[in-house]
């Protein structure tokens, strides 16, 4: 079931093996893509094997669900091809999405395996990916540097808009002005 | 016809003001997003008590944060090719997201949220972040149904020029949470300085 092993035992050097114990992280450099091109599709799309996380070390819990088996279904899950057996998936509170637990062996090898769930009825079948990092207790691949979460456009005065507002005020005092004059000369409004 | 002009001008009159007004509301406050206190810094690391138990990982589905009235839902971040977090989509206001390689919300270890605290229509999701305080709470709903419930330890700024990864990003041995946006000063032409960035711990689950 193993599908196949991004980073072999054999293709990580005790050179690798240090810089991650030293950095913290668990993945290499030359590991880092891909397992950030295996998080990214996974996403909530129905019909797949959603796996959290999708990276983890030896050792770790990851929690598997999925939509496909319908509401309020079970599925048999399976996750051999890590070395962690066959686990149950039971209808949760969240949408009734089938939801199952299992833990990666301290054995496990880096790489990429393949976990499945047979749906409890109509034989469907979804599957999901699970990458097996290098690190320590926690080690997974961590984001680096400050995050752009703002434009400012909540700050500072739009100039187009405030140039319009000034515009319009303008209209509005002479408009106001010459009313007052009128009225004044007992032109009568 | 005097009578007419006059009603007119007076109905011009009354359009601009209402209009004026309105555009120089519309065209940003002049505020800026609030920002931490030095007082609600980071606590020393002998000071960490102790979390609740942890959580078995579940992904989050939503978070609210109830003192600054912040309830969205969380889509899954994954990273730039600079291996910066990548952010959710600026045009939706409401919206935050989670790193989805990471730990998940209320497992042991450090969960990361983010959000906008501004777009090009005006204040976002975490606009008011930097307001709060010391002992606040933060709650997540996760798949399996369950809530993680967080308590905040400390809000700081960085600037992005000397950002502290290790700090906030790296591995924890008990569950806790980062919720971060925008913030550290802003300048028109490169933007933010910097980000807000909140720490918590789990302190709760129900």
């Amino acid at each position: 079931m193993r599908r196949h092993a991004r980073l072999s035992a054999g293709a990580v050097t005790g050179a690798a093996l240090a810089v991650a114990a030293v950095s913290g992280l668990a993945v290499p450099a030359y590991g880092a893509e891909d397992a950030v091109a295996a998080v990214r599709p996974s996403g909530s799309a129905t019909g797949t094997l959603e796996v959290y996380p999708s990276s983890v070390v030896p050792g770790g819990h990851v929690s598997v669900n999925t939509k496909a088996c319908g509401t309020k279904a079970s599925a048999a899950g399976d996750a051999s091809a890590v070395g962690a057996g066959a686990f149950p998936l039971a209808p949760s509170a969240h949408e009734g999405d089938a939801i199952g637990q299992f833990r990666v062996p301290e054995s496990a090898q880096p790489g990429t395996y393949e976990i499945v769930a047979d749906c409890a009825a109509g034989g469907r079948r979804v599957k999901g990916d699970l990458i097996v990092a290098l690190g320590s207790a926690q080690g997974q691949l961590q984001p680096r540097g400050s995050v752009k979460t703002g434009v400012g456009g909540a700050l500072g005065a739009d100039p187009v808009r405030t140039a319009a507002g000034v515009a319009a005020l303008a209209v509005a005092a002479a408009g106001g002005t010459w009313l007052l004059h009128r009225r004044a000369r007992g032109d009568g409004i | 016809m005097r009578r007419i002009g006059n009603s007119a001008i007076a109905t011009v009159t009354v359009v601009a003001l209402c209009s004026g007004v309105w555009l120089l509301r519309s065209a940003g406050s002049e505020q800026p997003p609030p920002q931490p206190a030095a007082a609600e810094g980071r606590p020393d690391p002998g000071e960490e008590r102790l979390s609740a138990p942890a959580l078995p990982p579940s992904p989050p589905t939503r978070i609210r944060i109830p003192s600054i009235r912040v309830n969205a839902p969380l889509m899954g971040l994954g990273l730039t090719p600079s291996g910066s977090l990548d952010v959710p989509p600026s045009r939706e206001k409401n919206l935050a997201g989670w790193y989805e390689a990471g730990t998940t919300p209320g497992e042991s270890g450090t969960a990361i949220v983010a959000g906008h605290v501004d777009n090009t229509e005006g204040p976002a999701v975490f606009y008011d972040l930097g307001a709060l305080r010391k002992g606040s709470i933060i709650e997540v709903d996760r798949r399996d149904g369950g809530v993680a419930v967080f308590t905040v330890d400390a809000i700081e700024v960085y600037q992005a020029t000397n950002f502290p990864d290790k700090k906030v990003y790296g591995a924890a041995r008990r569950p806790e949470l980062r919720v971060i946006t925008c913030g550290g000063g802003y300048s028109r032409s490169t933007g933010y300085q910097g980000n807000v960035v909140v720490f918590a711990h789990l302190t709760g689950s129900r």
